[in-house]
Parts: structure tokens; C-alpha cells; sequence
């Protein structure tokens, strides 16, 4: 478990992107920090002033400070590091090639041992190892090749991970006598390339040769997953492969797992790319069979793993998201003599499973742990944005812990806590409010998805399950008489229309003057609407026509419009979606609003009044018309006799008329099926004037009992008077006829009479053909009279 | 065109130029690959500039030139493929220059194509050179029958080369910006190759068992460096050694080192060949010069034109001339002389030989590398493992009386091995028919008896220096610790009789079964003489009379069981066991088992005189 939470202090911006697996940070001697992020430019930073001191052109590596992998994979350049003066260095070294050490191909990694400058190659068919004696101060900076170990690659099927580089390790046999001698401490520079391990575990490894020698021994870790080693100072030692990891190996690392020997790491630990963990212990003297053998102990922890590092009993490791840690202690707390036995060794593979977050995302780069006074761990990171910062890990553990902690400290670390708990819960709720919102829009999308597809189903308009039906009414509104078109959007689908629909409907006249444009002619309007649930109706209004405006019939083209950005983006949601780009219609069906419609009923007693001056109800109207009749007259020319009227007729049969109003009411009403003469006149008129066509209704409001004669007189929307008369012959059957001073009043009606006998009786259809003579006749004579069966 | 090949001309001229004095001055560092390497690419960027045009006679000599020079950097770098491909190319495009490109594959009939096809005009040495660095490609991957081939066309470019070159010469003098230079003097490299051909045939044949010490003496004579003088000089001298003439090989070996004072092989050579001869001091005298020689840094004479570019290592790496030339590693060697010294009643010597060679590997400066890549002979390494070394030179120690120092390493050797050591070693019979063990299981039971040896050999030299400090109680403390370990041997096999006295086993186990044998034997009989001192009389009978029994021919055993019974008053079994004894002649020190399982004399020894004396006042039977 870690308590508390850790801290990471920006160090530096070192502004530039980072490749995972080839970046590198090591502290050096005193408070220089080399960054090495697998370009060709290295960086020493300063902690102590907090900026990057020196940046340098080339690859370094520089004498016994630091080892770094390669970077050039043919040259490795060796400088020395001058005086630490801080400050005094340029700020940018360029190292040319009289630096050179080693021209070689392919290096994979380095490491210095001593005086000794070891590097990992991959020819075509081995590994190759090569020691180089460093220059010494004075000398040169060329190194000499003192020798070279290889070791065969393996198939490779196994590999595959060429670019990853290898990892080198150098390690020696520990002093158990003296545990704290002031000579180990001495030579802590050496440290750093000369971890010590515990003698038994050395000798168990490596061999009692390794060990009388007091060799260093050279662990490396290779892509293919292989542990190899290699005592430096035996004659006639060979490369030799320890374990493998089956996966990359992207760490080796020693840990004082066992807390008995100060100062000697107990346990070998190497990490694989996907997560292996290796744990190498000496087995426990207890047991007959363990003696001789060391310990190998897997495990596997959630990878991948980019880089590592590791201290005195944890181990600490970056998926590249995350920073994990991992404990190692744990099993092993039982004393040197004490059992080793199966229960301990299972709570070790178990403990392997558990590494504990420390929510620091994106370190790719790791430097050995560090404590300060305090006690707490430090970790030096690098991450891919180029981030240089330092990783400050709580002081940890229970018993240590616990006991010496001031009550101050505690308040402070409860606070550290809170705070932690805060930030977590802050961070939970966003990510909360995040995935409902998804989850939202999802259904939302599902929704929109279901009505698209009904919508583009291809069914018949009719059958649409969403569609727009109307009803017109003439209001009037600051004088002005304006056709209004009151249209109600009709949802009998099971799906809800939700936010981001818009309804939108284009008005277009079908006949206009010739000189307006399309665009002029067309009106569009949309109604943006929040939501439309299943049974529901949304009832928009919109003017169709003013008084005086003649461009009947009119369409009403319907859609639906979706708009993406609303889904997405909720807040701009009101904003009509104007860009054809993120957005889709879905046409519903169409409304056509003819003459009929916009015709308005007057009382047929003031009809005939005003009959011949066609005046309508208002004095404006009246003295307009006038004026339109004498100047109409006088444009006629005076000569010319000035035609009172015009007038069509459509003549159907009785029988058939009759039917289709019997059908068309519900219930056969007796009196109706009698059919006097004159009712049944009323009826068609009734019926003409009130029947839904094309989705729109007529709204006569209060006119409709007016219709008791079978004459009605109306006002058409261009404010020509026209009569209405509904007669019955026995010879020619029923007889509709449309009187009007206005010739486009006359076509307007009988069109609009036709069309709705067109559509209620089939077998009216039978006009069309009379209707297209009539049509003919009408271009030549000015008085037309137009005869249907 | 004209200025183009001017252009290119001096490019060539300018990159041979630096090459060569780039060369002048790396050759102090040793480190010019690094160099060469830039030469190889440069003039091989120039070459494809070149050959990006067909052949034409106007550029084929300064396109045959650049050939030949980047050959040279690739032939320096080891690059032989690539220089051979290059060659063969050229050869192509001069027969295509003739016009009678057949499209041959095999070599020899292409340079002779090529030859042919230029023959009698200027491009004939340019041919020649080119041929010539062919040869020393065959020559370095050990192609000799093409050489063989071209045996006449070789003498032919080196007789007529003379003066060809001289032509060369003169004409370079009149226009000089016109002739392309060359990084290496043709003749220098046919030099070079004659000798290093003669070297590497006469190696082969050698192997082969011919006599070859005409052609060897006639190559004595060429013109070359010191060193392959010195090989011609070693080559005859084994061959003289094969022909069974070891005193003249001996002379040659001699000559040899005349004329190179480094050619250790020479030395070597002669080390083997006075250990055959039984000449131990001899031997030993070689020895320490040899290792001597070992030690001297490596040269930094300046080395002849050719050798400046081309190394001669280059060209002698045949397989029979690497086993003539290989010399142990320098702590080899050390060790062999330390060991013979001791051996050989020169304990001082030994003891401070031994002590050089810890010392040696213990040093920062010694790294475990067995192939140095520097120096064309391979090195080989004899060493015998590390604790078998410390306990020699314990064993060393003890017999130079400084029990002090033989302890600490004898400590040391305990110390390290003390906690690996298996609690029991189970051994089958080798010669049993059945393997009941998987390999592992074996290699694990051998690794542990090897581990159980070196210990109980510890604690047995440990009892050998308390015994010779007269503190007798730790003698017997460290005599039993010694036993103790060895017990825990078992063999599976009841007949397989661990009386396996003589060292004379092929396998390993065979020889620790022996060495067991005897540390068990030693072991006892030091215990047993311990108890004598202590006047435990019982007990030390018993002892030596089990060592006897484990030891037959242990001389110290048989004396102490014979003074241990003469003072229990059995006067006449005293006398029969030193009649015994007597009847074993002393065994001297044997290089074959390791000196620490061997008796010593270094504990309390019985005068023979006296006790010869005390059997005549006994009287006969």
C-alpha cells in the first residue's frame, strides 16, 4: 500500500518530443543531470540553478559520470567532463570528431566499468560484447579495442524488436563482513556501475570462479528476452545466457530485498517490455534441495513498460499513462534462518501482481531513485512532452513510518490525504459527467439513426408516420390581411424527436411573375425544437401570402433537419443549422395551398353589391379595386367593349358526386341520400370549401353556416370578387361554376375545384383530356367557358 | 569530358593523398579503421561516378586506379566480398572495353580473359595490380588452388613489374596532374603477398605432411618485413621438429627469434619442444622469456610501406598457420612455469610465480578475454580453473614453509565455495551401460564433486600448515573437516572400485575419483601422524592404517604406521610395514594431478637412517 500521494515538481521544459525507449536521464556527479532523448542532442541540466545548462550537439559519454545508450549508432564520442563550474560552460557545445572514441555499427548499448568502456552490438549473427581501455586524461580520445565476446542470436522468429535497445548491468560481489565499513562508502562513485550482491546469490549466479576473482560481472539484457553475463576479469569467460525473459528486456535491477545485509542487494530483478517481472534470490538454507540453486521467481505486472527504476525494496515503473510501483519486500520479512517456505514464496508471486498506481502519466524516462533527508524517495523523470520533472514519493511504510511521525507531520499528512481524496473525487466526477454525456448522446444518436431510417424508408408520403399537416386563416394584422399557414408536425413514429431536430419548411409559389428569382420566390423558415415524444404534435405558424399577392397555388415543402454540431456540441445547439455540411434533411411530405384555400367567404347580398365595382369588405379594398377596373378599362382601349366577367364551369355527374359525398361523410345521413336538389348543391360547395386537400385544411371560421345557398361570393387573395355557384340540371347533372372579374382568379379556382374533384373522385379523371381542349380555347377567346363532360 | 576526367583525376589524386597521410599518422594509434573506412566509401563514391558512364579507354586507367585504391581501403578493413566484387566488376567492364565480355563466372578464366585483352597496351599493369589484389583476397580466404594457377602470371608481374613501374614512374614525372595516384605501390603489395603466400602454403603443406623447407628457406630470402622473415624461420623449424630433428629445428626456432625478438610462437615452439625433450630447465628458461615477451606492449616500430595500409595479419589466416602461430595467453604461461617450477625443486620461484599471477588477476587491467583481436595469433588459454589455481599456490606456499599466507588462501578458497557445497554427491559408474541420469542431473553431481574437492583440498592444507605449525589439535580439527566433506561422496555402483589409482582416465570424473582417493588417504595419514604427536597412539594407528588402506603407496602413511606401531612395542609389524615401504620407491611431484593431492613432505618426517638403524638393532626375523 502507499500512503499518502505523491508530488511531481516541474523541473524544466525542455521543449521537445520524446521517443519512449530512447531517452535517458542520469544524474551525474554533483547537480548535473544528463538528458539523453535518443536524438542526437544531449542536455545537462542543473538542478541546482534549475535551467539547462549545456546542450550539446552529439552523443557523450562522459567519463564516469554517466553511461548512456547510443545514440549515433556508429560513433561514440568521448568527452570529458570539465571543471562543474556552473555557468562558465557555453551553452552549447558542438563536439567534433576529434572527440571520437569508437567507431562502431550498430551499437545497441554501453556501459562504462571502471577504466573500461564496454559496448553491445547485433551483427547479422550474434551479439557481440567489446571492451575498450578509455583514454586516459591526457591521451588521445580514441579508445582501444581490448576484446570481444559474442554470442549467437537466436532465430529470428523470437525476435523481432530490433530497434529496442539491450540493457547492461555491471555487478560484483558484496562485502557481508562488514556491513557498514567507511571503504563501501568510499568508493560509493564506483557504485553506480558496481552494484553489490549478495555473495551467495553472486556465487549462485555466476559461478565460485566470478567470485574468487572478485570480477565484476557484466549482466545484459538483450531484445530477444535473453539475461545474459559475463565475468569481466576471468580468463577464459565466456557470454553466458542466465534466463529468459521471452519478451524484451527493458531493465535489470538489483534491490535489498533482504533487509540482512546492509548495503548488498539481495534479489536480482529484470522487467520484459510486456510486464514479466524476475525475481533472482538465493534459496534459502533451509531447505535440502534449494542450497545449490538460486531462486527464479516470475510474475507478471500490467505493461507495457517503458522505462524503470529501482530502489531499496520497490520497484518503480512507467506504462507510459502511469507511473506504478511495485513492492518486493514483501515475503521475505522472515529472518535469514527462518523457513523459506511455500506459503512466503507464493505471497511474493502474489505481491508481484499488485503494483500500486501513482498517477504520474507519460514519464518515459526514469533515473535511479533517490532519498533525501527526510526520507523521501526521489525520482528524477522525464516525460514524453519533454518534461524534466522531479517525482517526490511519500515517506512509506507502516512500521518506520508510523512510529516516528510528529503529530504535526500526521496533521499534515492527513491534509495531504484530504486533498488527495478531493482531487480524486473532482477527477472522478468530470470523467462521470464525461460518460453520461456520451451515453447521452449515444441515444440520442440511436434516436436520430431509427428516424432517419423511417424517414428515408421510401414509403409513400402519406404513410410517413412523422408528417406535417396545416390549416390555413386569413388574420389580419396592422391592416394588412395576410394568409396565415397555422402547420402542425405530426410524430406517430415510436422514436422521440430530441434536440437538434429542426423543422424547416421552404414556401415556394408555383406560378410567379417571371422575373423573380428562385431564391426571391422560396421562403424558409425553421423552427428549431427541443423535443417531440411519440403522439405528439408541434403546431408552427408561418405567413404564406399577404393580401393582394396572387402567386397561388403555393407549396409547402416540409423536412426535417438534423444538425450534428447540436449533438455534439450542446451549448450551440439554438443556432440554426445553416451549414449543409454538418447537418441532413430529411423531406416529409408536401402542402400545396391553392385558391380555394386562400379563398375568403363574404355574404352573397354584399356579393351582389359589390359585384360589379368587386370592392371587398374594407374601404381600401374597394378603392383599390376601383382603381384597378378603370385602369384596366382604360388600358383596354376605349373601344374595345370592356368583358364584365369571366367565368368556367365544371359539370360532374350527380351519381358520382354523390357518392364520393356519401362516402365521404361517416355516417350516410338520409337526407343527404335523398339529395334534394338544392342541399346537394350546398353539399359540393360545403365540400369544396371545407375539404382537406394536399394535408391543408381550410380555416372559415364562423363563414361556414353562411353556406346555405348555393351561390357563395368570396374575395380571392388578389382581392377579385368571384362567385361560387353550385347548380343542378338533370340533363348535365351537377354544374360548378366560378364567376370573376379577374381572369387568374377564374383559372385559380377551376384549377383548385378540378384538382379536388381530381383527387376525391377517380373518375373525374376523365377531364383531363376535355380540360386540355378548354385550356386551347381559353388562350383565344376572352370570355371562356369551359365545358366538362 | 576532358575536364571531367581532369576533375576526376584529382579527386582520386586528393583522396589518395589524405588517405595516405591520414595513415602516416594513425599508425602511431593503431586505430585507423576508423579512417580507412572513410577512404573505402569515398573512393567508392567516385568509382560509381566513374562507372556511371560505359567503359572507355580515355578513363579506364584512372577508373582501373580508383578500383584498385578502393579495393585496397575495403581489402584493409577486412571487407573481402565487397573487394572481390568490385574486382570482378572491373574485370567485366575491361573485357567489355576489348569487346569480348563473354559473361564468365569463373575467375581465373576472366582475369585471364582480361589480361589477355589488354595486353600490350597501357592498361596491361593496371590489369596486373588489380590481379594482384585478387591474389591477396584468395590468399586471405584461403583459396590457394587459383594462386596456384596463376603462379606464372604472379612471377611475371613481379619480374616484369620492376620495370613497368619505372616506366611509370618516369612518365608520372613529365605530366603529373594526369596519372592517378594509388594509395599503395603495386610492387610493394605483390611483395607483401609473395611472402605472406609462401608463409600460408608452406603452413599448409606442412599440415599436410610435406616437406617444404626448400620453398620455406627460399622465401627467407624475399625482400619483407622482420616478422614474416621470423615465420618462414618458425614454419622451418617445425617442419624440421616433424621430420624428428629437434635440435635443428631448435636452431631455426633460434633464427627466428633473431630476426623478430617478438615472435613468441618461435618461443613457444621451443618451450614444446625441450618438454619433449625432457630439458626442464631449458623449459623452464623458455618459459619465463616467453611470458616475458607476452607482457611487452604491442609495436610500435614503424612497420613497411605495404604493412602501413595492408596489414600482413590480413593475409595469414589460414587455419594450419593459426594452430602453428597460436601462443598461450601470457597467465598461461605464467602458470605453467609456476607449476613446473614447483615441480621441479624450484619451490622460491614457484611460489613468487604463483603469487605474480594472483596478483595478475586480481589486477583492474585483467579482462577475461581469450581472442585478442589485435594480433593475428590466436591465443590460447590453459589456466585451470580459478580455486584449483589459489590451492596450487597454497600448496606452493606450504612447501615454501609460509603456512601464514597458504591460509589466508586457503580461507578465501573455503569461504567462497563453503556455501554452495551439496550436502551429497551421488556418482554412477561411467562405464555402466544404463544412464539412470539425465545429463543435467550428472553435470550437477560432477559440478558438486569438482566444488566438494577444492573444499576438502582446502581444509586438507589447511591441516598441512597447523601440522607444520605443531598446533596438532587444529591439524586434527582441519585433517577431519578435510574427511568429513569426502564421505560425502557415494558411488552408486559397489564394484566400481574407487582404487582407481592411476590418473590415467580419459574422463574428468576419472581423475576426481582419483584425486578423492588420494585427499582421503592424505587426509587420514595427516590425521593419523597428528595423533601420533599427540601421543593419541590408538587413534593414529587406526588412521594411518585407513589411510594406508585408502593410499597404498603413501610413503608418510606407511613410515608413521610403522613408528606408531614401534612405539605400541609391535617391533616386528613396525619393521614389516617399513620394509613395505621402503619397497614403494618415493613418487616425485607429477604434473598430472594437481599438487595439493599430492604428499608434500611437509609435515614431521622420520629420518629413514635412523630407522633403518632401530630395524638393525631389531635383528632379523
Amino acid at each position: 500500500m502507499m500512503e499518502g500521494r505523491c508530488a511531481a515538481e516541474p523541473w524544466a521544459e525542455l521543449g521537445l518530443s520524446v521517443k519512449p525507449g530512447a531517452t535517458l536521464v542520469r544524474r551525474g556527479t554533483g547537480t548535473d543531470v544528463f538528458i539523453c532523448t535518443g536524438s542526437e542532442e544531449v542536455y545537462v541540466f542543473s538542478a541546482q540553478e534549475k535551467r539547462v545548462r549545456v546542450k550539446t550537439q552529439l552523443f557523450l559519454a562522459l567519463s564516469t559520470v554517466c553511461n548512456m545508450p547510443r545514440i549515433l549508432p556508429s560513433h561514440l564520442f568521448w568527452v570529458q567532463s570539465g571543471s562543474s563550474d556552473a555557468g562558465s560552460g557555453p551553452a552549447e557545445l558542438k563536439i567534433s570528431s576529434d572527440f571520437l572514441a569508437v567507431a562502431a555499427d550498430g551499437v545497441s548499448s554501453l556501459l562504462l566499468v571502471g577504466s573500461v568502456l564496454l559496448t553491445l552490438c547485433q551483427t547479422d549473427r550474434s551479439w557481440l560484447l567489446t571492451l575498450y581501455k578509455t583514454p586516459q586524461q591526457s591521451q588521445a580520445n580514441r579508445c582501444d579495442v581490448i576484446g570481444s565476446f559474442s554470442l549467437p542470436v537466436v532465430s529470428p522468429s523470437v525476435q523481432g524488436h530490433t530497434e529496442s535497445k539491450c540493457v547492461l548491468l555491471c555487478v560484483c560481489l558484496g562485502e557481508v563482513t562488514q556491513p557498514s565499513s567507511p571503504a563501501a562508502a568510499s568508493d560509493a562513485g564506483l557504485s553506480r556501475c558496481h552494484l553489490p550482491l549478495r555473495p551467495a546469490l553472486f556465487k549462485l549466479l555466476f559461478g565460485v570462479e566470478a567470485a574468487l576473482a572478485k570480477s565484476p560481472v557484466i549482466l545484459c539484457g538483450l531484445p530477444d528476452g535473453r539475461l545474459c553475463f559475463l565475468p569481466l576479469r576471468l580468463p577464459g569467460s565466456r557470454l553466458r545466457v542466465l534466463q529468459s525473459l521471452e519478451q524484451p528486456v527493458v531493465f535489470i535491477g538489483a534491490s535489498v530485498a533482504m533487509e540482512t545485509d546492509a548495503g548488498c542487494a539481495g534479489c536480482l530483478i529484470a522487467l520484459g517490455k510486456q510486464g514479466r517481472v524476475m525475481l533472482i534470490k538465493a534459496g534459502r538454507a533451509g531447505s535440502e534441495r534449494q542450497r545449490g540453486i538460486a531462486d527464479f521467481t516470475e510474475g507478471c505486472v500490467p505493461g507495457p513498460v517503458e522505462c524503470a527504476c529501482v530502489d531499496k525494496s520497490r520497484l518503480y515503473y512507467s506504462t507510459g499513462s502511469d507511473l506504478l510501483t511495485l513492492g518486493l519486500s514483501e515475503g521475505s520479512t522472515g529472518r535469514e534462518g527462518q523457513e523459506w517456505d511455500e506459503e512466503a514464496s507464493g505471497s511474493t508471486a502474489a505481491s508481484l501482481n499488485r503494483p500500486t498506481s501513482l498517477n504520474v502519466s507519460g514519464v518515459v524516462a526514469l533515473d535511479q531513485p533517490t532519498c533525501n533527508d527526510a526520507g523521501e524517495v526521489q525520482l528524477l523523470s522525464l516525460s514524453a512532452r519533454g518534461q524534466l520533472q522531479r517525482i517526490s514519493l511519500p515517506v512509506r511504510g507502516p512500521e518506520e513510518g508510523s512510529n516516528k511521525l510528529p503529530s504535526s507531520a500526521v496533521g499534515r499528512s492527513v491534509g495531504d490525504l484530504l486533498s488527495a481524496i478531493g482531487d480524486v473525487c473532482e477527477r472522478a466526477s468530470v470523467l462521470e459527467k464525461v460518460i453520461r454525456w456520451k451515453n447521452q448522446t449515444l441515444k440520442q444518436l440511436n434516436q436520430v439513426l431509427n428516424v432517419s431510417f423511417l424517414l428515408t424508408d421510401g414509403a409513400k408520403t402519406e404513410e410517413k408516420p412523422i408528417r406535417c399537416c396545416a390549416s390555413v386563416g386569413w388574420s389580419r394584422l396592422l391592416q394588412k390581411d395576410s394568409l396565415n399557414l397555422a402547420c402542425v408536425l405530426q410524430n406517430f413514429s415510436p422514436y422521440i424527436l430530441e434536440r437538434g431536430w429542426t423543422l424547416s419548411l421552404t414556401v415556394l409559389p408555383l406560378s410567379c411573375s417571371p422575373q423573380a428569382t428562385e431564391e426571391a420566390r422560396s421562403v424558409n423558415y425553421s423552427f428549431p425544437f427541443c423535443s417531440l415524444c411519440p403522439g405528439e404534435s408541434l403546431e408552427v405558424s408561418l405567413p404564406v401570402a399577404a393580401a393582394g399577392d396572387a402567386s397561388f397555388p403555393v407549396t409547402v415543402a416540409c423536412s426535417l433537419v438534423f444538425s450534428l454540431c447540436s449533438l455534439l456540441g450542446g451549448e450551440e445547439a439554438a443556432t440554426p443549422p445553416d451549414l449543409p455540411g454538418d447537418c441532413f434533411s430529411l423531406p416529409l411530405n408536401t402542402l400545396t395551398v391553392d385558391w380555394l384555400h386562400a379563398l375568403r367567404l363574404i355574404s352573397p347580398t354584399s356579393a351582389q353589391k359589390t359585384l360589379p365595382p368587386q370592392s371587398g369588405s374594407n374601404p381600401a379594398g374597394d378603392l383599390r379595386a376601383f382603381l384597378s377596373s378603370r385602369r384596366a378599362g382604360c388600358r383596354a382601349g376605349d373601344g374595345a367593349p370592356r368583358p364584365e366577367g369571366y367565368s368556367a364551369r365544371v359539370r360532374v355527374s350527380s351519381e358520382l358526386l354523390g357518392h364520393t359525398l356519401r362516402w365521404q361523410r361517416s355516417d350516410p345521413d338520409p337526407k343527404v341520400s335523398e339529395s334534394a336538389p338544392r342541399s346537394f348543391c350546398v353539399s359540393l360547395l360545403e365540400w369544396l370549401l371545407s375539404e382537406e386537400c394536399g394535408g391543408v385544411r381550410m380555416g372559415h371560421k364562423g363563414d361556414k353556416t353562411d353556406i346555405s345557398s348555393s351561390v357563395i361570393c368570396g374575395r380571392a387573395p388578389n382581392d377579385a370578387t368571384v362567385k361560387l355557384t353550385a347548380k343542378e340540371s338533370p340533363s348535365s347533372g351537377l354544374q360548378v361554376q366560378v364567376e370573376s372579374s379577374s381572369v387568374a382568379a377564374v383559372c385559380g379556382l377551376h384549377h383548385a375545384v378540378l384538382r379536388r374533384l381530381q383527387v376525391k373522385t377517380p373518375y373525374v379523371l376523365k377531364l383531363t383530356c376535355n380540360l386540355r381542349e378548354a385550356s386551347r380555347l381559353f388562350s383565344n377567346s376572352s370570355s371562356v367557358v369551359f365545358e366538362a363532360l | 569530358m576532358m575536364s571531367l576526367l581532369a576533375k576526376w583525376t584529382r579527386e582520386n589524386n586528393e583522396l589518395a593523398f589524405n588517405c595516405k597521410q591520414q595513415n602516416d599518422e594513425l599508425n602511431r594509434d593503431h586505430n585507423n579503421l576508423f579512417s580507412h573506412r572513410r577512404c573505402s566509401s569515398d573512393f567508392h563514391k567516385l568509382l560509381r561516378k566513374l562507372q556511371g558512364i560505359p567503359p572507355h579507354s580515355d578513363h579506364a586507367q584512372l577508373e582501373l586506379s580508383v578500383v584498385y585504391n578502393a579495393c585496397v581501403c575495403l581489402t584493409a578493413l577486412s571487407h573481402f566480398e565487397e573487394a572481390e566484387l568490385l574486382l570482378t566488376q572491373a574485370a567485366h567492364r575491361v573485357l567489355e572495353l576489348a569487346g569480348e565480355d563473354r559473361g564468365t563466372s569463373d575467375p581465373s578464366v576472366l582475369w585471364r580473359a582480361a589480361l589477355k585483352s589488354v595486353a600490350g597496351t597501357a592498361l596491361h599493369r593496371h590489369v596486373l595490380s588489380l590481379l594482384c589484389l585478387q591474389w591477396g583476397i584468395w590468399l586471405a580466404k584461403s583459396c590457394l588452388n587459383p594462386i596456384k594457377e596463376f603462379q606464372e602470371e604472379m612471377s611475371l608481374l613481379e619480374r616484369q613489374g620492376g620495370a613497368v613501374w619505372d616506366d611509370c614512374r618516369t612518365e608520372a614525372k613529365e605530366k603529373i596532374p594526369n596519372i592517378p595516384r594509388l594509395v599503395l605501390d603495386p610492387r610493394r603489395l605483390a611483395e607483401l603477398l609473395k611472402i605472406c603466400t609462401a608463409i600460408v602454403q608452406g603452413a599448409e603443406r606442412l599440415n599436410e605432411g610435406w616437406n617444404t623447407l626448400s620453398a620455406l628457406q627460399a622465401a627467407a630470402a624475399l625482400p619483407a618485413p622482420r616478422a614474416l622473415i621470423a615465420y618462414t624461420h618458425l614454419l622451418s623449424g617445425s617442419c624440421l621438429a616433424h621430420m624428428n630433428r629437434p635440435q635443428m629445428a631448435l636452431q631455426c626456432f633460434r633464427r627466428a627469434l633473431e630476426t623478430d625478438p617478438r615472435c613468441a610462437c618461435a618461443l613457444y615452439q621451443s618451450t614444446l619442444l625441450y618438454r619433449q625433450l625432457g630439458n626442464v630447465q631449458a623449459e623452464i628458461q623458455a618459459l619465463r622469456i616467453l611470458h616475458s615477451t607476452l607482457l611487452l606492449p604491442p609495436t610500435t616500430e614503424p612497420a613497411p610501406a605495404a604493412g602501413r595500409l595492408l596489414s600482413p595479419s590480413l593475409f595469414l589466416c589460414s587455419q594450419s598457420l593459426g594452430s602453428l602461430l597460436s601462443v598461450p595467453s601470457a597467465l598461461s604461461v605464467l602458470h605453467s612455469l609456476a607449476l613446473k617450477c614447483v615441480i621441479h625443486d624450484r619451490v622460491s620461484e614457484g611460489v613468487e610465480n604463483y603469487l605474480d599471477l594472483l596478483a595478475a588477476l586480481r589486477s583492474e587491467d585483467q579482462h577475461g578475454v581469450t581472442a585478442n583481436t589485435l594480433t593475428a595469433h590466436a591465443v590460447v588459454s590453459t589456466l585451470p580453473k580459478l580455486p584449483r589455481l589459489y590451492l596450487e599456490a597454497a600448496a606452493a606456499l606450504l612447501m615454501a614453509r609460509r603456512p601464514a599466507d597458504c591460509m589466508a588462501l586457503c580461507d578465501e578458497v573455503i569461504g567462497t565455495i563453503l556455501d554452495l557445497l551439496p550436502d551429497k554427491v551421488l556418482l554412477e559408474d561411467p562405464e555402466d551401460g544404463s544412464v539412470a541420469e539425465s545429463r543435467e542431473e550428472r553435470e550437477e553431481a560432477e559440478s558438486g564433486l569438482v566444488k566438494l574437492l577444492w573444499a576438502a583440498a582446502a581444509y586438507l592444507l589447511l591441516g598441512h600448515c597447523y601440522a607444520q605449525q605443531e598446533d596438532w589439535k587444529q591439524a586434527v580439527t582441519h585433517y577431519t573437516r578435510c574427511f568429513n566433506l569426502l564421505v560425502k561422496v557415494h558411488c552408486k555402483n559397489n564394484a566400481f572400485s574407487p582404487q582407481v589409482s592411476a590418473p590415467d582416465k580419459e574422463s574428468n570424473q576419472g581423475v576426481d575419483l582419483c584425486v578423492l582417493q588420494r585427499l582421503k588417504g592424505i587426509s587420514l595419514a595427516g590425521r593419523g601422524i597428528s595423533f601420533a604427536q599427540m601421543d593419541r597412539l590408538r587413534e593414529a594407528l587406526r588412521d594411518l592404517h585407513l589411510g594406508l588402506q585408502a593410499l597404498p603407496e603413501g610413503v608418510s602413511a606407511g613410515q608413521w604406521c610403522g613408528e606408531v606401531l614401534w612405539r605400541l612395542d609391535r617391533r616386528r609389524e613396525a619393521a614389516a610395514c617399513w620394509e613395505k615401504t621402503w619397497s614403494h620407491t618415493c613418487p616425485p611431484l607429477a604434473e598430472a594431478l594437481p599438487v595439493y593431492a599430492q604428499e608434500l613432505q611437509s609435515g614431521p618426517l622420520l629420518d629413514p637412517t635412523e630407522l633403518r638403524s632401530r630395524l638393525k638393532e631389531l635383528g632379523p626375523l
